[in-house]
């Protein structure tokens, strides 16, 4: 179990938080659920309240469950079950994230207990609003993988044959590099982000801002011994418009990533780096 | 079209163009500016301009000669000054105008910081266009009393403009010092968490202890830099207009009061230097 000592300032306090919820949670009382809904693409939003019992350990997820089975109003009325995305269950697939008491964060690791501790509370959910709503708390990523696509975060071993092993990778890199890499692309720090904002014309996206998550991709892979091959198409594609640049250091990125990563780090890193290959390219001209 | 076109084929280079003329020329200029006002009140430390009577007013006429003395002063304005706060003004506006505020939900340190960083833009255009129209171009008509800033009566007629009049402290003078006080708060603010901001953007600051090592050196410049843009303000909104008068009179007579002389201190034949 790790320690509060091991978060940072912000992480620590709401950790607190909830562990002060938690420990007067009253199992088997009754919550609200209110649901910001949608039938489609398009479709107008309302919102929907519901009743839930909550037993020690329920999540969000479970809550959802719960109004699937029954899916009727707080006010008696019969709706549609309520329409979310997940995978893994285990808060390292990022599908389930949505806005929770006004927060981004990923719904089946958020405890009821930590929220709402009390009787008659409400807790709220509302799906990521800087990417298109398919239903209800379902949400279209598409842009957010589009993006890693851009930067090319990825290791080019593609080829006709074989590359043999690459390069060793040394302890203190592989340390490093590991926090970057526990990104799920869950797309919190985006949806925190007051510069990357929702773009339903697809012809926008590649001079939209990137976000923070791929900035920290490209920053992944340009550390990896195999990885930086593409290291100067990376910080080209990053000094282009809707690059590095567009960052306006709000730092919120930082601040909501579940996984802790040193988001606002590696925007310095690759704003370092960018600034080297503009000084080099200036003077050599490539 | 053509301008989008045109500003995502220089993106990187109009970027760090708006991030370096902020600091420089604009910044710069902002500290020597300050610097140069609040010697309204640092200069009555000044024991050498108290012969002249108010030494606050003596240094600052001092300075503002020898401003006025520099050569081609109109060729270091429009390239040094306009053009750099125009082009910093306009980008500026359009880059903000990609960021859509989000406070109300994250209400981090930071992000209020990002979010008054375009708020103090906004409305420091304006006050810096209020400012330089009517005491630069001479718009008076948006000066409440009409005063026109003169050069070679600097304090006494700066103190007209934020007071309204030469009569004291008139209801529509307290209006435009609030302004002045608000405009150029927002303006230190803005250069101050500029240069924390910008120093991740070159890349020069990328842990987060460098990053908060970097804020408090950008704090404390924030501070001082805002003691001498308040004591500035309030130096002239304070100033007694007639007492400068007769101080701006003496220094252009290139004579010490009589009473002075009276009593023995020595003769106001020096010459205050500057422009004379």
């Amino acid at each position: 179990m790790t320690t509060a000592t091991h978060l940072p300032p912000h992480a620590a306090e709401a950790a607190r938080i909830a562990a002060a919820n938690r420990a007067r949670a009253v199992p088997g009382r009754k919550v609200y659920v209110k649901v910001l809904r949608c039938d489609g693409p398009g479709k107008p939003s309302r919102w929907e309240t519901f009743q839930v019992t909550v037993e020690r350990g329920s999540n969000v997820i479970s809550m959802l469950q719960q109004i699937a089975a029954s899916p009727v109003t707080a006010d008696g009325r019969k709706t549609t079950p309520v329409v979310w995305d997940s995978g893994c269950l285990e808060e390292v697939c990022g599908a389930c994230t949505m806005v929770i008491n006004g927060k981004v964060r990923q719904s089946c690791s958020c405890l009821i207990d930590d929220y709402a501790p009390a009787e008659g509370d409400t807790i709220t959910l509302e799906p990521m609003s800087k990417f298109p709503v398919v239903r209800d708390l379902w949400v279209d990523r598409s842009r957010l993988f589009h993006n890693l696509k851009r930067v090319k975060a990825w290791v080019p071993i593609d080829g006709t044959y074989s590359l043999g092993s690459g390069p060793t990778e040394s302890p203190e890199s592989q340390e490093q590099r590991y926090v970057m890499s526990t990104c799920m692309s869950c797309g919190c720090c985006l949806e925190a982000c007051p510069q990357f904002n929702i773009e339903p014309d697809q012809s926008a996206w590649d001079t939209s801002f990137v976000g923070a998550h791929a900035i920290n991709q490209a920053r992944l892979f340009n550390e990896h011994e195999t990885g930086k091959r593409l290291k100067a198409e990376r910080l080209d594609a990053l000094m282009s418009a809707g690059g590095i640049n567009d960052c306006g250091n709000a730092q919120n990125c930082a601040k909501v990533c579940p996984k802790l990563i040193p988001l606002t780090e590696s925007i310095g890193v690759i704003g370092r780096a960018v600034t080297i290959r503009a000084v080099a390219k200036f003077f050599s001209g490539r | 079209m053509a301008s989008t076109l045109l500003l995502e084929r220089h993106h990187f280079l109009l970027r760090r163009l708006h991030s370096l003329t902020g600091i420089a020329p604009i910044g710069v200029f902002l500290c020597v500016h300050l610097l140069t006002n609040a010697s309204i009140v640092w200069g009555l430390l000044n024991k050498s301009k108290a012969e002249h009577g108010h030494a606050g007013v003596a240094t600052f006429q001092h300075e503002v000669d020898f401003i006025h003395s520099l050569p081609f002063l109109i060729i270091i304005e429009v390239f040094g000054l306009w053009l750099p706060i125009a082009f910093h003004s306009i980008l500026g506006i359009y880059y903000a105008r990609s960021g859509r505020a989000n406070t109300s939900r994250y209400a981090y340190q930071a992000n209020w910081r990002y979010t008054l960083q375009r708020i103090s833009g906004y409305v420091g255009v304006l006050f810096v266009f209020y400012h330089v129209a009517t005491l630069r171009w001479g718009w008076t008509f948006l000066v409440p009393g009409g005063t026109k800033w003169s050069a070679e009566a600097a304090a006494s007629t700066m103190a007209m403009v934020l007071q309204g009049g030469d009569t004291g402290l008139t209801a529509a003078g307290v209006v435009v010092s609030l302004a002045y006080m608000i405009g150029v708060s927002l303006l230190v603010f803005h250069l101050a968490n500029g240069l924390w901001t910008a120093a991740i953007t070159w890349g020069l600051t990328i842990s987060v202890a460098a990053q908060k090592r970097w804020g408090q050196v950008c704090a404390a410049l924030g501070v001082g830099l805002m003691l001498l843009a308040w004591s500035a303000v309030i130096g002239f909104a304070t100033l007694d207009v007639k007492e400068a008068r007769g101080t701006e009179q003496m220094l252009r007579s290139g004579h010490a009061p009589p009473p002075q002389v009276a009593e023995g201190a020595p003769t106001g034949t020096t010459s205050i230097g500057g422009g004379h």
